[in-house]
């Protein structure tokens, strides 16, 4: 057997993989095929943390509350009445901890390490950079000093991309008073980067 | 400044370089598949036998600790679950006190009149459960004092037990 054979053949498993719709997805997990959580995993792991970070403010609590999330996803995924909205229920899930966790601790300001800049297209040019990171740090504190349920909306709407039907779904208000959270956020968005000039 | 609201929104889009997905797959590989809810079929419970119920077992209450077997701590008591299901082949109890876990507390019924039972230690305090009927059927008790939101957007709710810590003689 020539090994070169390995590289394709996974690579056409993860084409498969990607091509299967979460309601597909769901019916294997509860089939009895639990490797297959992964595939839901890898799909929304990476907005879920993201979604975490920016509530809690912090990169290790995001991830500890996102792992208890997509457990306790994994554990109930028979009580998912529509998989065919499995995002919005595991947003909605992480939601949860994240205010379990945020009623716990109070939020300390955000350490700069946190949140990482992204990659720029002249990683060189250090002055930019250093303007870049400043900006991430300004923005995050902006966030952090939000009332959770007006951070929640604006990072769900922007940061996440979600309609606010979905959002409604996952927060279980009402698309007025979302809506209206989302502006006040802006607002007070706008107004801590106009501080900034 | 809307061009710099967009610009700070591009930079909160950026993930945290975390994975948890290692982490997670090993923890579920140690739990049993998941099982499909089905609708729930409400049992009707007898005027007579839901007085009794409710009086005296209301599904879960504080038992005397006498007749406990062995000891208890200062922060245990025991509780004991029951529920109507005829025709049920097992029900089991899964909730916060043994981390949803199935195959841990079984209930029983050896005189097959449809009333399940078990007894359990559990530690003080407020724990959420649901019945488990025949291995894949989540029912809320319908006798619990309380009921919260199961947290899945699904309309269901747990059931909720106080248990209180055991009288010292």
């Amino acid at each position: 057997m020539e090994i070169r054979d390995v590289a394709p053949l996974a690579g056409v498993t993860q084409q498969v993989n990607d091509s299967l719709t979460d309601v597909e997805v769901v019916a294997r997990v509860l089939g009895g095929d639990g490797e297959a959580f992964g595939i839901l995993i890898r799909r929304y792991e990476p907005g879920l943390l993201r979604f975490a970070a920016r509530m809690l403010g912090n990169a290790d609590a995001a991830a500890d509350a996102v792992a208890e999330s997509l457990v306790r996803a994994y554990r109930h995924l028979g009580q998912c009445r529509d998989p065919g909205h499995l995002r919005s229920w595991l947003y909605r899930i992480t939601g949860n901890r994240c205010r379990s966790h945020l009623a716990r601790k109070h939020m300390s300001d955000l350490p700069l390490s946190e949140v990482p800049a992204p990659a720029l297209a002249d990683e060189a040019d250090s002055w930019t950079m250093l303007e870049r990171s400043e900006q991430v740090a300004l923005v995050a504190r902006a966030l952090a000093a939000l009332p959770p349920e007006k951070r929640e909306a604006f990072v769900l709407k922007h940061v996440e991309g979600l309609s606010y039907e979905e959002m409604a779904q996952v927060t279980g208000a009402r698309i007025p008073t979302l809506k209206m959270r989302v502006h006040r956020a802006r607002e007070a968005l706008v107004a801590a980067l106009g501080a900034l000039v | 400044m809307t061009d710099r609201l967009d610009d700070a929104i591009e930079l909160l889009k950026t993930p945290p370089a975390v994975s948890v997905e290692a982490r997670v797959m090993a923890e579920i590989r140690q739990m049993a598949v998941p099982v499909t809810a089905r609708p729930v079929r409400v049992t009707r419970i007898l005027p007579w036998l839901g007085l009794a119920l409710a009086a005296g077992v209301a599904a879960i209450f504080l038992i005397s600790t006498r007749n406990a077997q062995g000891p208890l701590g200062e922060s245990e008591g025991m509780a004991q679950f029951v529920g109507q299901f005829p025709g049920a082949r097992s029900v089991e109890v899964v909730g916060s006190f043994n981390n949803w876990s199935r195959g841990l507390l079984h209930l029983r019924d050896d005189d097959h009149d449809g009333i399940w039972h078990a007894a359990a230690v559990l530690p003080a305090g407020q724990h959420e459960y649901m019945f488990v009927i025949d291995g894949e059927r989540w029912v809320t008790d319908p006798l619990a004092g309380r009921f919260v939101d199961d947290g899945f957007g699904s309309g269901r709710e747990n059931s909720v037990l106080i248990v209180r810590p055991a009288v010292q003689p």
